[in-house]
């Protein structure tokens, strides 16, 4: 009898998790990893000789636990290594980085942790350089030990930001201030839902402890209006919520809005025809729903395919219950942290606002073809007004040209974030170069 | 013993082993990474790999910056830069 194989996609908590399962189940498994090191965004392993970022007991405990299980016959890591789609054939096609060269891959099933991305509002300014994510900045941040030099500001909405001005105190570098779209500390009645949920109210606890013991300036119910580039600095105007304006001088800004699935260019889930893989998704590429849940779904994934395997039915009550726990949490932080200033709807930011970073497209650009007589649909958006049509393939502004187009014409059906992105592989970029190098079998 | 460097539209920039081009040019303060070849601003932006926006030219390949460790010696220009520049 042959031994099933299974791709996992992604090394954070969720394919690790999947991979040590599927491998106790008997299952070959090929774990392939973009970056060169295993850990995922939470779990962010350090450079040699530097001490990893803090991550709580229950986050020590957990990349422990998994590192541990990984400790298995049968899986195999590919570190620096792309998963760009299934082929017509069914084929998982892999970009190996590090020689440049495509490989296709025949695995019985695959399971796809790619984790999640980073939703990032449009505002004039946010595509100059010093402009980053606040996740990219904390994944410097993991990767080196160091916060990067000069004058940081944390803007954006959600409790990410709090967490990463919470860590830059105890580091002793704190932000300038923290600019923040809600007003957590509004909110005691939402806030008590999270009493049933101690872990996440313990550590969110310890870092708004000490944003205030830091006197960090925290402004709440507070926007970004604009970033200019002034010399090497950048000046940020902010709108409070009297309509106050106020501009401060910073060397670096970091943006966050929240999290998405990192789901673009995945094959969907199953389509159940005869040669192609069995797919799932596991943790948040599957939902979002944070680092304990990408755990608890990993195993959920596996388990789902080993049964799909066998030709059973794959459903886990008890995976499912303590996932429902998992969102609860997550339904009550973003009550906790709903927008207490509303920002600027995308379709009335500036004409000149940057929407679609990669191909250069803009608020106006918008606006202009969306203004015709027929209102165009998701496709026609992309392939005559080239948005979402760039390297990042969406990720950073398909949801936002969906939500501006279907503002600006209420009329028509509104376009999906799907229809711009489109749902074909690759999964990433790749080079030309990498694929003539690719020991691929012909196809067709 | 000197650190290992790689060379930054040829000047040399200090890194740690096993940092990624993209943090060793951020700490040597260097924000904005040249343009792609649209012509856009590249710089640091998700470091997961996600947005496409910290390309860089290594050889006669863009890659991200953020996802590619540096190695001493290595040749990195802009991504708008042609790879003879780096010679
Ligand atoms: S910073 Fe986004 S891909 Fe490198």
């Amino acid at each position: 009898m042959t031994v099933a194989s299974v791709l996992v996609v992604g090394g954070g908590p969720a394919g690790l998790a999947a991979a040590a399962r599927l491998a106790e189940s008997g299952v070959a498994v090929d774990l392939v990893e973009l970056r060169p090191a295993l850990g995922g965004a939470f779990h962010r392993r350090p450079i040699d000789g530097v001490a990893p970022w803090p991550v709580g007991r229950e986050g020590a405990k957990r990349w422990a636990r998994l590192t541990d299980d990984l400790r298995r016959p049968r899986i195999r890591i590919r570190l620096r290594t792309a998963f760009l789609g299934l082929d017509g054939s069914g084929a998982a096609l892999l970009d190996d980085l590090a020689a440049g060269r495509v490989e296709a891959l025949r695995p019985d099933a695959i399971v796809v942790a790619t984790g999640a991305v980073e939703r990032v509002r449009p505002r004039p300014g946010w595509e100059l350089p010093g402009v980053s994510t606040a996740g990219g900045l904390q994944m410097a941040m993991k990767e080196t030990g160091r916060i990067p030099e000069g004058r940081i500001l944390l803007a954006g909405n959600g409790p990410l930001l709090v967490a990463l001005a919470g860590q830059m105190i105890a580091a002793d570098r704190p932000p300038v201030a923290l600019v923040e779209a809600g007003d957590p500390i509004r909110h005691p009645i939402a806030g008590l839902g999270l009493l049933a949920h101690p872990r996440p109210l313990l550590e969110a606890s310890g870092h708004v402890l000490r944003i205030f013991a830091g006197r960090l300036p925290w402004r709440r119910a507070t926007t970004v209006e604009r970033i200019e580039a002034v010399g090497t600095a950048l000046a940020v105007t902010l709108r409070d919520r009297a309509g106050r304006a106020e501009t401060i001088e910073v060397d670096r800004v970091a943006l966050h809005d929240g999290l998405l699935s990192n789901d673009h260019g995945l094959p969907e889930v199953d389509d159940g025809a005869p040669g192609r893989p069995i797919v799932a998704r596991a943790g948040d590429c599957r939902e979002v729903l944070g680092v304990a849940a990408a755990e608890i779904d990993g195993h959920r994934a596996a388990e789902e395919v080993v049964a799909r395997l066998a030709g059973a039915p794959g459903a886990d009550a008890a995976a499912a219950r303590r996932l429902a726990h998992e969102r609860h949490a997550q339904q009550v932080l973003a009550r906790v942290f709903a927008p207490a200033r509303l920002p600027v709807p995308v379709e009335r930011l500036p004409r000149e606002t940057v929407l679609c970073r990669c191909e250069g497209r803009t608020v106006g650009d918008l606006v202009d073809l969306v203004d015709g007589a027929d209102a165009p649909g998701g496709r026609e958006i992309k392939l005559s007004g080239r948005f979402a049509m760039g390297l990042c393939q969406g990720r950073f502004c398909a949801h936002w040209v969906a939500e501006a187009a279907a503002g600006l014409r209420p009329d028509a059906p509104a376009p999906l974030s799907g229809d711009l992105t489109g749902r074909r592989w690759p999964a990433r970029p790749v080079s030309v170069a990498a694929v003539v190098a690719s020991a691929l079998p012909p196809e067709r | 013993m000197s650190a290992p460097t790689i060379l930054w539209n040829g000047r040399p920039v200090p890194f740690r082993p096993g940092e990624s081009i993209g943090t060793a040019l951020g700490a040597a303060g260097v924000v904005a990474f040249g343009h792609d070849p649209a012509g856009r601003a590249t710089r640091w932006f998700c470091g997961v790999g996600a947005c496409q926006s910290c390309l860089v030219r290594v050889g006669d390949r863009l890659v991200e910056a953020c996802l590619t460790p540096a190695s001493d010696g290595l040749v990195v220009v802009s991504a708008d830069r042609e790879p003879e520049a780096a010679r």
